[in-house]
């Protein structure tokens, strides 16, 4: 089937070769000239322009939610906890920051497709911190026992029953 | 590497497919037949088998049925195109490229390398894209690349509470695709996929304003939207705002080339891509049925497929996040009344566009100038009110959400209004192009009927 049995035939469609690709056989008015050679340049220009500001940009703001890095913390947790797991989570870092944002959802990026969810609601729960604790006691708070320390502040915790 | 294979292989079977089935092989000259063909290859590739894989990967849970099935569909038409090999023109049938042409290519060539070296850096510094990529979009192609049977937590409420679990997945489904049937999470698979659509979106907009306008008109598009430098920022982010600005861009010009199916599957894999795409998808067909009457059957009946899959996505599976739609409804009347909202956002909005800028250099300069030197012409009053109307709409409808929206107002704006008019401004660029005369008309001889030779001569010789 031609995807063409749609379209009626007496539609003008743009096939073949158009009348502007044509040869030409006048001189180009300055005005023309000048105009394509200018955006020609003004273009090149901003493609320079862009390409400097994003060298520098970027060199400044790399990784700067260190997502690269939980790969690192986080890969001893992956090899203890099943793919189909869905976790808890407990930080240390103010709720709704950006800090808290970002551990969050950089931890759930890494561990996928174990399901994250805030709080300490589940049978498995990962411990997120920024600076080290008492996390036996923290999650004793929550009705939780540490399993696992796996250092750089990330912990699991299990329910306690 | 393997997954840098699976990224590249629907490439190469949307090519094929559009050589097999349009018609757009029978365009010239060739470097424009061939910059179409990539274009809606590529782009039409991508959507293709990302709805395969959501189809038979993830919701029939057989992985191995949608590698079979696109490999196949792939022997298949590679055969049915050797069998009937694309037209191959005499090469005098090309004429000479008009004098401006080098002039163009050569700085369009010096802005791609410039805005390749650019997407690396952004790679290179961020190898799992920015907030949203590794937040929403490729964190849910981790999901749906899950051999566990898990791939509909990619939408589930739980992640819907943390993130837009309700977004379309066109892209997530393409990159977790790459994935697991490449069984490696490589960061090159989203980093190259935002590449073909940058190079895609520059594809189809040349060579679509070459055949409509004249060579010279199709490389300075691509040229004003290869160093666009808000659209060179968003290439390396990994989000969907350029595969977006792609369709937006694909679907236009297809139905200005009068493929209204091939348009209509382009307005369709954008529902498919992202939330914003539906509303382009409603548009399009709306200025197709007002503009292009014609058309609009087929249009609709090439969107039929992917939007079904958004819809079904919308309504059955993800129903249980909240949408910014349903959430903006309480309170609406009262935001609506608001006049500072109003202020608010125009003030945004004429922000963002003046922030598209780099240094001194904004996109905007091109235009003025090329209206300056070349001027509009008349006769193309339509093709320009159908495209322009699509954009003018697209950005009306931004606007009406941003009045309406529930969240913090100056939140939303700041973290998603550059990224909107990104994914207009190829279409707003397009229908400028199509309104301009094309430098060529300004040195065709026009032939001139004998009789007013005659006269003219006549008129002469009595002198």
């Amino acid at each position: 089937m031609e995807l063409g049995v749609f379209e009626r035939k007496s539609v003008p469609r743009y096939n073949g070769l158009s009348p502007l690709m044509r040869g030409t056989s006048k001189p180009y008015p300055l005005a023309v000239i000048a105009g394509v050679v200018l955006v020609s340049l003004l273009c090149l220009w901003g493609s320079f322009e862009s390409y400097g500001f994003e060298a520098v940009y970027q060199r400044q703001n790399s990784d700067p939610y260190l997502v690269g890095q939980q790969f690192v913390r986080l890969e001893a947790l992956l090899s203890a906890v099943p793919e189909r797991a869905e976790l808890g989570n407990l930080t240390d870092a103010s709720p709704g920051s950006t800090t808290d944002s970002a551990m969050f959802l950089g931890a759930q990026y890494v561990l996928a497709p174990r399901l994250l969810e805030k709080g300490a609601a589940h049978d498995l729960v990962i411990g997120n911190f920024t600076r080290p604790d008492d996390f036996a006691a923290l999650g004793q708070r929550y009705g939780l026992r540490l399993q696992r320390d796996f250092g750089n502040g990330v912990v699991l915790f299990g329910k306690e029953y | 590497m393997i997954g840098l294979f699976w990224a590249l292989e629907p490439v190469l079977l949307g090519c094929l497919l559009v050589c097999r089935f349009s018609d757009l092989a029978a365009i010239r000259p060739a470097w424009v037949r061939l910059l179409l063909i990539f274009g809606a290859g590529a782009a039409g590739g991508i959507g293709l088998t990302s709805c395969l894989f959501f189809i038979f990967g993830v919701l029939l849970g057989s992985l191995v049925a949608a590698m079979v099935l696109e490999l196949a569909l792939l022997a298949w038409v590679a055969f049915g195109v050797y069998r009937r090999p694309i037209p191959v023109f005499q090469s005098g049938e090309d004429a000479g490229r008009p004098l401006l042409f080098p002039v163009a290519a050569g700085s369009l060539l010096l802005a791609l390398a410039l805005a390749a070296s650019t997407a690396w850096n952004g790679w290179a510094a961020n190898p799992h894209g920015n907030w949203d990529a590794w937040a929403i979009w490729n964190l849910r192609a981790r999901f749906l690349a899950a051999h566990a049977g898990v791939a509909q937590r990619a939408w589930s409420p739980v992640l819907g509470a943390i993130t837009h679990a309700e977004y379309p997945l066109l892209l997530s489904s393409f990159v977790g695709r790459c994935w697991a049937f490449g069984h490696s999470f490589t960061t090159l698979v989203p980093a190259v996929t935002g590449w073909i659509f940058f190079q895609a979106l520059i594809a189809l907009a040349a060579g679509g304003v070459a055949v409509l306008r004249g060579p010279t008109l199709g490389v300075l598009v691509a040229l004003v939207l290869a160093s666009t430098p808000s659209l060179l920022h968003e290439v390396p982010s990994q989000y969907a705002d350029v595969p977006l600005a792609c369709y937006f861009a694909g679907a236009l010009v297809l139905a200005l080339l009068r493929r209204p199916v091939l348009a209509g599957i382009f307005a369709g894999f954008a529902a498919w891509t992202k939330d914003e795409g539906l509303l382009f998808l409603a548009v399009f067909l709306a200025a197709t049925a007002v503009f292009r009457r014609r058309d609009a059957l087929a249009a609709i009946a090439g969107a039929l497929p992917a939007a079904a899959i958004a819809t079904f996505f919308k309504v059955a599976l993800s129903r249980g996040n909240g949408y910014l739609l349903s959430m903006s409804v309480p309170g609406a009347a009262h935001r609506f009344a608001i006049m500072g909202r109003y202020e608010t956002v125009i003030a945004a909005f004429g922000r963002g566009l003046l922030d598209m800028a780099q240094g001194w250099y904004h996109p905007i300069l091109s235009l003025i100038v090329l209206a300056a030197a070349l001027r509009f012409a008349r006769e193309r009053r339509r093709e320009v009110a159908f495209s322009g109307a699509i954009g003018a709409t697209l950005l009306l409808g931004y606007f009406g959400v941003y009045i309406l929206t529930p969240l913090d107002l100056t939140w939303q704006l700041q973290t998603s209004l550059d990224r909107l008019l990104v994914q207009v401004w190829p279409v707003l660029v397009l229908t400028a192009f199509i309104g301009l005369r094309p430098p060529e008309a300004a040195v065709t001889v026009e032939p001139v009927p004998i009789q007013k030779v005659s006269k003219k001569a006549g008129r002469k010789s009595r002198r």
